[in-house]
């Protein structure tokens, strides 16, 4: 199946102040490892202030890439990977193998809060602990927000030409090696667009950035409504959410 | 004769101050000039802007258009596919195309990555090129593809080894000059603009990168990435990629505003689409595109060329555009311009502009800056930048010289991390020539050097360093002689620095001269002198005057009204820098009403927008009702609103309200003394947060706010006991391993272990085992805190655990962070595991023996 024409193009995501995202409080909470106590005043001018100057003040970048699927071939070791057709991504793996084995394409991308972002979590960690926490923890929220529209514009652009979408998967999740970073910036050209880098580790820079892969299926997903859960991840054992019931997503342990 | 520079050691390590090592071996400085470049006449005609010159378009696009893998490295095709690479570069050259880019965009050995070798890539790509019959080849280097230090992880030096290596690499082959480009980073790109005038004769093309609000991803405008390029030595600075002819215009144009060198553009054809026939093509056809090149060559941009998505077709226009023309003539007003790679100082050398140099970060007479210094605090020294900049400094000084720490070191460590935390200028002071040039090398921007002065050998040490790096640099008006009484006298001297500068091709508008200020209680018909000596300079040598004014009020009453007083003077004088205190309300008072006054503030905005409301201090003074407004100056009693048994530090400490505590704190200590209120005060209420956090009736940032309440308590006993009073609880450092950099959970434990009474040192983040086992014997720490996020980085965790446990086996190691478990904690060795910041202060205590 060739790639329709309205996914030929490279997609940049650049929401105007009136589009961007907004910080989910419960989750920046969640990230806070907040379990209902009581917030005083003090400390909800300080959210509040924190969620506010990162809304306003930073502007979440992204671009988007859909290629087709090989899964046909195999890794050095001969187990079975994913390539996206006409780039240099090759995804080893069974997780993300199982992700998108049965997709005829794959869209592929990079999202970021930025340098300006990154200049301000430096600054605040160096001088107030509690700041670089609480804007430590929105920004994360605020990312995550920001690729979940990001993901709901794939989805609308899917629909249209009766593709269906599964769940965005990203490289660390599961055994999909971060060692993947690299080829994905380079793919989208990530660097160039979004001034978003990986450190010899292929930990992404600016930090508060996220790539994924989203499968796109010609007719229904047969596991539309599989979730990321706990299974799947490596922090399983030392979870802190896990220890007190509950998940980093916001649903119970499952 | 050419210059060379020797700017690594035998093992390829790269010096610390190459400028000063040849100096000391007796080499001779020799400026960089046109005329000492290896290139032919029409090559140095276009550098002296009487010339066009034609780059080629883009080549990357054609190549995917061509069936190129996105993210394949297009450097491989020199070997692979060398015709096709030759092809596209001949139908450049058809086009009408000077320049033909080398294929070598991404070829340092950090993007190549082991796939081919740097030399290798750039060998065969002039092969390439000149098989395309180019009149010149251009060694192309881009971006590492890895983010500098103080946000990033590689270090400049790192960043100046890789292209050293592309410079050689491209010299060897025989390219025609360098263009360093698509740049975002302003320390990456002077490292880039080094390597090419450090390891080649050639010309050095560079070009950046700005985004639509005409700034880079990080930060930098056009006119610092002129300035700063130019002043750095690059013959020919300007702008590619990102945006269309029509859209960088007005950059372009910022850029011929702020330097007299040739300026370079290269604009992409708009964004890419996909056509009918699902082929990707670029907006702006040829036509359109050459219209608004034409334009900008009417601003007076002298060489032109494409990027992304720019063809033969677009090219072959602007060569119709340049056949025959000559640049238009350009002349701007000259400036004294200071930059950071976020913000530019500018002071006209035809007007007076008011720029407030702070001096805060010096050691002299600063006892806590001298022991955040002792110990590493970098984070002590960053806050200093931060508040002077609050206050309205436009320049941060940097003095770190103590006698007991290594400042050639330290200066390069405290410019690194100002630089990631203000945004100001900065201004390089110390008396070592050594430490003047490993921070003026590395900094980000066009600094001021602080100082010369007019003593044969400190101009001999100082002044080659200015020329090699473009900086500013102030002149104190003193010699072998001493300071001179009279104005004649300093003008004198003045006179001899500004000459001998002109000799290194310094030009006067990056000349400060400090007349230096003497104090009024000993030397009081100097003060006059000096001021006469201003004028004396700013008339005579074109040059712009700083002075440290605080000096003139020593030992006399009412220091801020005097000192104030001659700043008010000294500006009628002529003075554009004073050295002061930005913290000082009455200098910054005067700053503001003479920047009126001088029609620098335009319609009075920042002054009016300042004082609307503001209460006069004399009014208050003379009005006794006014002065004492009924419940302001009340303070804050420990018992005011307590019921009585209730212990006060515990109520303030548990639920984090650190605005009172101080005072609080204060009325104890008149009952308590200072070790019993930590004791029985302060720690039992950290405890019980601890305890409370434990029980999840606190989270995270309660426990942290109480943490922060606790801190205000401990620095307001420490601030009121005399030195050593205070028993050390023990010394531990923190630290993040070596290749990860989330140290928001370091940043926690440090916070709160502070705040139980240790030394925290912390090394920060992506730190080597070597770093952690050196900290550990210097400061003879016996308790270490690691951090690691990520399964992978765990290794380097173990790693640092095993040198630790091998070579200082007596120290105790905490481990912490996502991914570790308690077994996990104990498999790779650690002593102690810690779930939680609280868990680390208990160990701490445990440790230390409570």
């Amino acid at each position: 199946m060739d790639l329709p024409a309205s996914f030929a193009t490279p997609a940049l995501y650049r929401p105007n102040i009136s589009a961007r995202p907004r910080v989910d409080r419960a989750e920046m909470l969640r990230y806070l490892g907040y379990g209902g106590q009581e917030i005083d005043l003090d400390l909800e001018r300080r959210i509040v202030r924190c969620v506010e100057e990162l809304e306003l003040s930073i502007e979440p970048k992204g671009v988007r890439r859909t290629f087709c699927v090989d899964a046909s071939g195999t890794d050095d070791d001969g187990m079975p990977c994913i390539q996206l057709v006409g780039s240099e991504i090759v995804l080893t793996g069974r997780d993300i193998y199982r992700h998108l084995k049965d997709a005829a394409f794959c869209t592929v991308l990079a999202c970021t809060l930025g340098m300006d972002c990154e200049r301000k979590l430096r600054t605040l960690a160096s001088q107030q602990a509690l700041d670089a926490a609480l804007f430590d923890a929105a920004c994360s929220s605020y990312i995550e927000a920001s690729v979940e529209q990001m993901d709901r514009d794939v989805r609308t652009q899917a629909a249209n030409v009766g593709l269906s979408a599964n769940w965005r998967f990203s490289p660390g999740y599961g055994d999909c090696p971060l060692s993947a970073q690299p080829s994905i910036l380079a793919a989208l050209n990530a660097s160039r667009l979004l001034g978003l880098t990986a450190t010899t580790t292929n930990l992404l820079m600016p930090t508060k950035s996220v790539t994924a892969f989203i499968g796109l299926f010609d007719g229904p997903v047969h596991d539309a409504n599989t979730r990321p859960t706990c299974n799947i991840c490596r922090l399983r054992p030392s979870c802190a959410f896990r220890a007190r019931g509950k998940t980093c997503y916001g649903e119970k342990t499952r | 004769m050419k210059y060379t520079l020797k700017t690594t050691d035998a093992n390829g390590h790269p010096l610390t101050a190459p400028i000063d090592s040849a100096r000391r071996e007796g080499a001779a400085y020799a400026p960089r000039t046109i005329e000492t470049l290896r290139c032919d006449d029409h090559l140095r005609a276009v550098l002296r802007g009487e010339k066009h010159l034609l780059f080629d378009g883009g080549m990357g696009t054609m190549l995917q258009a061509a069936g190129m893998k996105a993210g394949a490295l297009p450097e491989l095709l020199n070997f692979s596919d060398p015709d096709v690479i030759t092809d596209i570069q001949r139908q450049y050259v058809e086009a009408g195309c000077d320049v033909i880019t080398s294929n070598t965009f991404g070829a340092n050995a950090h993007k190549l990555n082991g796939a081919a070798s740097v030399e290798d890539v750039f060998a065969s790509a002039v092969v390439c090129a000149r098989a395309a019959g180019a009149r010149y080849v251009a060694g192309d280097i881009g971006p590492i593809g890895a983010l500098l230090r103080p946000l990033g992880t590689m270090s400049f030096d790192e960043a100046y080894l890789l292209f050293k290596e592309e410079v050689e690499a491209g010299v060897k082959a025989g390219v025609d000059l360098f263009i360093i480009e698509t740049m975002t980073d302003l320390a990456e790109t002077k490292a880039a603009v080094l390597a090419a005038k450090e390891n080649s004769d050639l010309p050095i093309f560079a070009t950046m990168t700005f985004e639509e609000d005409g700034r880079t991803f990080l930060g930098t405008s056009p006119e610092i990435a002129a300035i700063t390029l130019d002043a750095l030595g690059a013959d020919v600075v300007g702008i590619n990629c990102s945006q269309g002819p029509a859209d960088l215009r007005p950059f372009a144009k910022r850029m011929l505003d702020v330097t007299d060198k040739p300026v370079l553009v290269q604009a992409n054809a708009g964004l890419p689409h996909v056509d009918d026939e699902g082929n990707t093509v670029f907006d702006i056809a040829a036509p359109e595109y050459a219209h608004a090149v034409a334009e900008m060559i009417e601003d007076g941009v002298g060489v032109v060329g494409g990027c992304c998505g720019t063809t033969p077709d677009h090219m072959r226009l602007l060569k119709q555009l340049i056949e025959g023309h000559t640049p238009q003539l350009r002349h701007h007003d000259p400036s004294m311009y200071v930059t950071s790679a976020q913000s530019c100082v500018t002071l006209p050398v035809a007007g007076h502009r008011i720029a407030v140099i702070g001096e805060r970060i010096n050691p002299t007479g600063k006892k806590r800056l001298q022991q955040a210094l002792r110990d590493g605090d970098l984070d002590y020294v960053v806050s200093q930048g931060i508040s002077q900049q609050e206050q309205g400094a436009d320049i941060l000084d940097v003095n770190v010289g103590l006698p007991e720490i290594d400042e050639v070191k330290m200066i390069q460590a405290a410019c690194e991390q100002l630089q990631g935390s203000t945004l100001l200028p900065l201004q390089i002071d110390s008396t070592d020539p050594t430490a003047v040039e490993a921070a003026t090398r590395r900094y980000a921007g066009k600094p001021i050097i602080n100082s010369v002065n007019g003593k044969r050998q400190i101009m001999d040490e100082i002044l080659p360093i200015v020329a090699h790096y473009g900086t500013n640099v102030i002149g104190l008006a003193l010699d072998e002689d001493g300071i001179a009484e009279t104005a004649e006298k300093r003008f004198a001297i003045a006179e001899r620095i500004v000459d001998e500068c002109e000799r290194y091709g310094i030009a006067r508008d990056r000349i400060l001269i400090d007349c230096l200020v003497m104090t009024a209680s000993t030397n009081q018909a100097q003060v006059i002198e000096i001021l006469r000596a201003v004028r004396m300079v700013k008339e005579r040598l074109g040059v712009k005057c700083a002075l440290g004014v605080s000096n003139v009020s020593f030992g006399l009453p009412a220091r801020p009204l005097l000192g104030s007083t001659f700043l008010a003077a000294a500006f009628g004088a002529g003075l554009d820098a004073p050295i002061m205190n930005p913290g000082s309300a009455r200098f910054m008072d005067a700053v503001r009403a003479y920047r009126v006054i001088n029609a620098e503030d335009e319609g009075s905005v920042d002054y009016i927008g300042r004082y609307a409301e503001w209460t006069d201090p004399y009014r208050i003074a003379a009005d006794p009702a006014l002065a004492l407004a009924p419940g302001t100056a009340a303070v804050p009693t420990a018992a005011a609103d307590s019921p009585a048994n209730e212990d006060p530090i515990a109520r303030l400490v548990i639920s984090g309200r650190k605005g009172e505590i101080a005072a609080t704190t204060k009325e104890l200590l008149k009952t308590i003394p200072a070790m019993q209120l930590i004791n029985d005060h302060f720690i039992p209420a950290l405890d019980e947060v601890g305890v409370l956090f434990d029980q999840g009736k606190f989270f995270l940032p309660q426990l942290m706010a109480s943490a922060e309440a606790a801190r205000v308590g401990f620095d307001t006993i420490k601030a009121a006991m005399p030195a050593g009073e205070i028993a050390d609880k023990g010394k531990i450092c923190v630290a993040t391993v070596k290749g990860d950099i989330h140290d928001i959970g370091k940043n926690i434990v440090k916070m709160l272990l502070d705040n139980y009474g240790y030394t925290v040192f912390d090394l920060g983040r992506d730190v080597d085992p070597q770093a952690v086992l050196d900290a550990v014997r210097e400061r003879d720490i016996k308790l270490v805190g690691l951090s690691a996020l990520m399964t992978t980085t765990v290794t380097s965790m173990e790693e640092t655990i095993r040198l630790l446990h091998a070579e200082v086996p007596g120290v105790k190691i905490i481990v912490g962070g996502a991914v570790l478990t308690p077994e996990y904690a104990k498999q790779i060795g650690a002593d102690y595991y810690a779930k939680d910041a609280a868990e680390s202060a208990r160990i701490a205590e445990e440790v230390f023996g409570g």
